[in-house]
């Protein structure tokens, strides 16, 4: 008796498993993994909103499966050593991308990248996605990056040299320097320490650090951790420190410490001051980032859609990424979940608004002459130690002011030997 | 078949038992697992990771001066809180009410609340401004202020749960007889008198579950300093969310959870030891 009922649940099982591959017959159906989009009411947006025009269009069926990197790293490389690919096209971040292409599992799109109509890629992302040989091996999709939102109020300071027009285009003339000027001007008018920072145990400070300061003083983000210029910019950033609002170490998002009044200038993820911004378009600006001695470094967060060599479905899973990459699509996606559009004809197409003001800030920030696009390592689960070191550079050097050359000397060690480890070339 | 019936006992709790063993069991051994070994081996080199970074330290000596802070100062008030509605006055009722409506807000909603009130621009400094009693914002939050964000965490600890204590101590007051306290009221001895030889002595048991509880939830205080300080005062919780969640170490993670653990058991063994309850009855 036992036996027959746990038979009939074996049977049940397989044909569970058998039917959950297979059922939507009929149309194409497309496997589409990715690492973005995974939260649930972005999920809920591709789902309802993203794939049901697509799939009325065309009449191909997406299957829509969210998967953390490691997830998809380990599953592609299974798929790859038993030759029974089932992904179509898979979405991940640049790095991860790179890996799989390194690895030959991405098919080249070269050819058919060019036959795309009515968009133009921007030129510095394009670059990414394409690798010595020349191979395409990505459609870039969405990206998004960190900026800086003033408080218009805050441009009654200026200090001397330094215009209105000179830090919303991102001029020569925006400087760390002049950064510091102004937000002494500041503090001597009003006895405001007007700068903010998302230096919060959940706040993004590290990235300030590794993707903005260390490329704009150094050149680089890890190569020169613990050199005389790196030392140079610990000493400013102390600088900054003293203009900064101490409570910064308390915050994890700079929208609320600004709608608040708490600080007039603050640095962060384009989606933790969207709400600022969305709540009170007319009070602020985005604007680039300040240059350093080296350039304006700052991080692009780049995601693109790949297709996997021997995908089932080559020809659907194309048109499932012409259509993700259409100016009217990425606006949709821009407006919904806030990542920002690959394609310049889609950053144009942005309706007057508090999104204007986002877009172009980013757009003004990407175009620099002298931008230095710094991409976050890909360290997989070491990513958080990498992070940790920055981190705590800055509590030692900055909070507890430790010398910062031992500091510097004591933790760069530990930071290199991470990039060894993972066998991933210093940026 | 027939249960014997010196089986029904064990029967009983099996439940209780599977419940622990699946619920507290299996995690307990899996954060073992992952705090003492390395590649499958026994090996203290996860627990050399956790205690030779400085935060480890830091987070033991703040929980623990929070806790020795925080719970004395919830006693007291409590049980002033709870003899002062012990007798029988109008609005008494309310007064219960109003005193235990900090106890349904959430540890990270009252972080938030306080964190509005004391901001520099948050009510008390605009008020204290408004008042021309100060002319710049006291500052409560950032690193630079340990000391007044250690305050601030105290205030809003306090206020929100000092409630689960004034209500075990009222619990405790309305089971007094009232027999005892009017023989002692003829023999005439005063409040003080009865206070001290009457109504604390038979509260004991009440104190040590207010004070059990409430030190067990110091050791694990995570919310509220999370919210007021971030990581400038670190706690033991807050530390061990950090590893897991930011850092991705779940060893050092198993490590904070298991210094709580055992703070928490040694803790509570330490209070049944030392504050036997006493009962009048049986003290003759």
């Amino acid at each position: 008796m036992n036996k027959k009922i746990s038979m009939l649940l074996i049977v049940l099982l397989g044909i569970a498993v058998f039917a959950s591959g297979c059922i939507g017959g009929g149309g194409a159906k497309i496997v589409w993994a990715s690492t973005q989009l995974n939260p649930p009411e972005e999920r809920a947006f591709v789902l309802n909103e993203l794939i049901p025009p697509f799939k009325e269009e065309t009449g191909i069926d997406v299957e829509f499966v969210p998967l953390s990197y490691a997830d998809l790293s380990t599953r592609l490389e299974a798929e790859m050593s038993s030759g029974e690919v089932t992904l179509d096209v898979v979405a991940d971040l640049h790095g991860g991308l790179d890996y799989f292409n390194s690895k030959g599992w991405l098919t080249d799109l070269s050819g058919k990248i060019k036959e795309l109509q009515g968009r133009t890629f921007i030129e510095s992302y394009l670059q990414y996605a394409t690798d010595q040989n020349g191979k395409v091996f990505y459609v870039p999709w969405m990206s998004a990056t960190y900026v800086m939102v003033v408080n218009k109020e805050a441009f009654k300071y200026l200090p001397e040299g330094l215009t209105q027009e000179d830090v919303m285009k991102g001029t020569e003339k925006w400087t760390y320097d002049a950064l510091l000027e102004w937000l002494e001007n500041i503090y001597k008018q009003t006895g405001k320490k007007a700068f903010g920072l998302p230096a919060g145990p959940k706040g993004l400070l590290h990235r300030f650090i590794h993707g903005y300061l260390y490329p704009s003083f150094t050149g680089y983000e890890t190569k020169k951790f613990d050199s005389p210029e790196a030392l140079e910019m610990w000493d400013y950033f102390k600088d900054l420190w003293e203009y900064t609002n101490p409570a910064s170490t308390t915050w994890d998002a700079m929208a609320d410490p600004l709608l608040q009044g708490d600080v007039l200038i603050a640095w962060d993820h384009t989606a933790r001051i969207k709400n600022a911004i969305t709540t009170k378009p007319d009070q602020f600006v985005v604007v680039p980032v300040p240059r350093g001695p080296k350039g304006r470094g700052f991080i692009v967060v780049l995601a693109g859609l790949a297709i996997p060599k021997n995908a089932p479905h080559q020809e659907e899973a194309w048109k499932l990424i012409e259509y993700l990459t259409r100016p009217e699509t990425q606006v949709k996606v821009m407006e919904k979940v806030g990542f920002f559009p690959t394609v310049k004809e889609a950053s144009n197409a942005v309706p007057e608004g508090p999104l204007k003001i986002l877009v172009n800030g980013v757009t003004a920030q990407s175009s620099t002459s002298d931008a230095l696009i710094v991409m976050i390592p890909n360290l997989g689960e070491k990513g958080g130690e990498f992070s940790a070191i920055y981190r705590d550079a800055f509590t030692r050097i900055v909070l507890n002011g430790e010398d910062p050359e031992s500091v510097l000397k004591e933790l760069g060690p530990k930071l290199h030997k991470l990039f060894e480890e993972v066998g991933v070339p210093e940026p | 078949m027939k249960i014997r019936s010196s089986h029904i006992p064990y029967l009983l709790i099996l439940p209780a038992v599977a419940y622990l063993a699946f619920f507290i069991g299996y995690p307990l051994i899996q954060a073992l697992y992952l705090a003492f070994t390395k590649n499958g081996a026994f090996s203290l080199d996860t627990v050399r990771r956790a205690t030779s970074d400085p935060m480890f330290w830091q987070a033991l000596k703040y929980t623990i001066l929070l806790a020795i802070t925080i719970v004395p100062l919830q006693l007291i008030l409590a049980l002033i809180l709870a003899l002062a509605v012990n007798g029988s006055f109008k609005g008494r009722d309310f007064a219960i009410y109003a005193l235990v409506i900090p106890l349904t807000i959430s540890d990270v909603a009252a972080g938030l609340i306080w964190y509005t009130m004391l901001a520099d621009y948050g009510f008390l400094n605009k008020l204290l401004l408004n008042l021309g009693l100060i002319s710049e914002p006291i500052h409560f939050f950032g690193y630079e202020y340990r000391m007044m964000e250690f305050l601030a965490i105290v205030i809003a600890e306090v206020w929100r749960a000092t409630a689960i204590v004034f209500v075990i101590l009222v619990a405790g007051l309305q089971m007094i007889s009232k027999e005892y306290l009017e023989a002692a009221e003829v023999f005439g001895a005063g409040y003080w008198t009865r206070l001290r030889k009457i109504v604390i002595p038979m509260l004991k048991p009440s104190i040590q579950s207010a004070l059990i509880i409430r030190t067990l939830f110091a050791m694990q205080v995570f919310g509220i300093v999370w919210i007021l300080a971030g990581r400038d005062i670190p706690v033991l919780a807050g530390e061990g969310f950090y590893q897991l969640v930011e850092i991705k170490d779940y060893g050092v993670a198993s490590i904070y959870a298991l210094t709580i653990a055992a703070l928490s058991i040694l803790l509570g063994a330490l209070y049944i030891k030392f504050l036997k309850a006493e009962y009048l009855e049986v003290r003759t």
